[in-house]
């Protein structure tokens, strides 16, 4: 990936920094990643979040609800880093450059 | 008194190192302590991206390598005064707590007495630090495979600031936040707060010492099983991949 050709959000939680990585097309998000120092028990489930997040509308409501949404699925436990968290990140990126 | 293993690798190359904590970690033969001695590398947490958390151009003559748990960079240099570590344990309600923060903050217990054996004023200080007068002198990382916990880290006895802000590209955030000035304020290790330079083998049995009185066991010293080998040799080639460690 390129990462210039994304938008890009930091946020610094109590568990690590996340940074998000995404695109925005018709008001959805696609192509996302993250980058951090943070934890995430089980680790696979953070591509569950973001198979979930690709096709979200890049809305606060939608992005929280569909983290919130595979944090119960998956039994997602994230020690200092919360849903909140990957939320202010990437509406951080979904409203940068 | 219940048993439990002991490993020291010695010197080893980080792709093989991290193989075998994978393999030790599936394989689940029992309670493990075990130590390795780094090579010159650098190793990403499971959730980092090597083009934003690395200067790509400055660490070429590194061998990079991704792990299986999250957290941060680990990076070693050619001063070879790092204690390696890891503990694989399977969860109870005392010495593998389900929490994670407990569970770090048991084992990391460990390094906490055998720093404060020392005479320095060690603390735990969460998620996953060990801090002398709240100067990170260790890094951790925890990973569980079904109710098996494997927490792997480091004890800096030396260590060559300059060159990890060198090849790093830490976000400033992460520091202005705890109010520290500078990265090189922020860590610490043993040789500078002793003003001397303690023999890592010593160091090495006091953890072991410590471990033995923490958990109530014996540690028993020993190598790798068969079957613990043979994985790792079967995990090798993941661990040489750019598909793994670009992975993010």
């Amino acid at each position: 990936m390129v990462l210039e050709d994304y938008l890009k959000g930091i946020h610094k939680s109590k568990g690590g920094i996340i940074r998000s990585f995404l695109k925005v097309d018709n008001g959805l998000i696609s192509d996302i990643s993250f980058s951090g120092d943070f934890f995430m028990f089980p680790e696979d489930a953070i591509d569950v979040i973001l198979a979930r997040l690709n096709g979200t509308a890049a809305t606060e409501e939608a992005v929280l609800s569909a983290i919130k949404e595979v944090y119960g699925s998956e039994g997602i436990q994230s020690p200092g880093t919360t849903p909140e968290d990957f939320t202010i990140s990437i509406m951080q990126a979904v409203g940068g450059k | 008194m219940e048993a439990w293993r002991v490993i020291d690798f010695g010197k080893q190359d980080i792709r093989y190192m991290m193989a075998m904590n994978e393999a030790i970690h599936r394989c689940d033969e029992g309670n493990t302590l075990i130590f390795w001695d780094p090579t010159r590398s650098i190793i990403l947490g499971y959730f980092q991206k090597a083009a934003v958390e690395l200067d790509l151009e400055q660490v070429e003559d590194y061998t990079l390598v991704r792990r299986t748990s999250g957290g941060g960079v680990a990076f070693s240099d050619d001063l070879n005064r790092q204690i390696n570590y890891g503990v694989f344990g399977t969860v109870d309600e005392i010495n593998f707590p389900l929490d994670i923060v407990e569970s770090y903050k048991h084992i990391l217990g460990i390094l906490i007495d055998t720093l404060e054996e020392y005479g320095l004023n060690a603390a735990f200080r969460p998620i996953n630090d060990v801090v002398v007068d709240n100067k990170k002198i260790s890094g951790n990382a925890m990973t569980r495979l079904d109710n098996k916990t494997l927490q792997h880290g480091t004890l800096l006895l030396d260590f060559d600031i300059k060159e990890m802000l060198r090849i790093l590209n830490i976000p400033k955030e992460k520091f202005m936040d705890k109010q520290i000035a500078s990265i090189e304020q922020g860590m610490t290790w043993m040789d500078k707060e002793l003003g001397y330079k303690e023999d890592m083998h010593v160091v090495k049995q006091k953890i072991r010492k410590n471990f033995e009185t923490r958990f109530g066991v014996k540690l028993v010293e020993t190598v790798p099983s068969e079957q613990e080998e043979a994985l790792a040799r079967e995990l090798l080639p993941k661990y040489h991949s750019d598909e793994w460690t670009y992975k993010r």
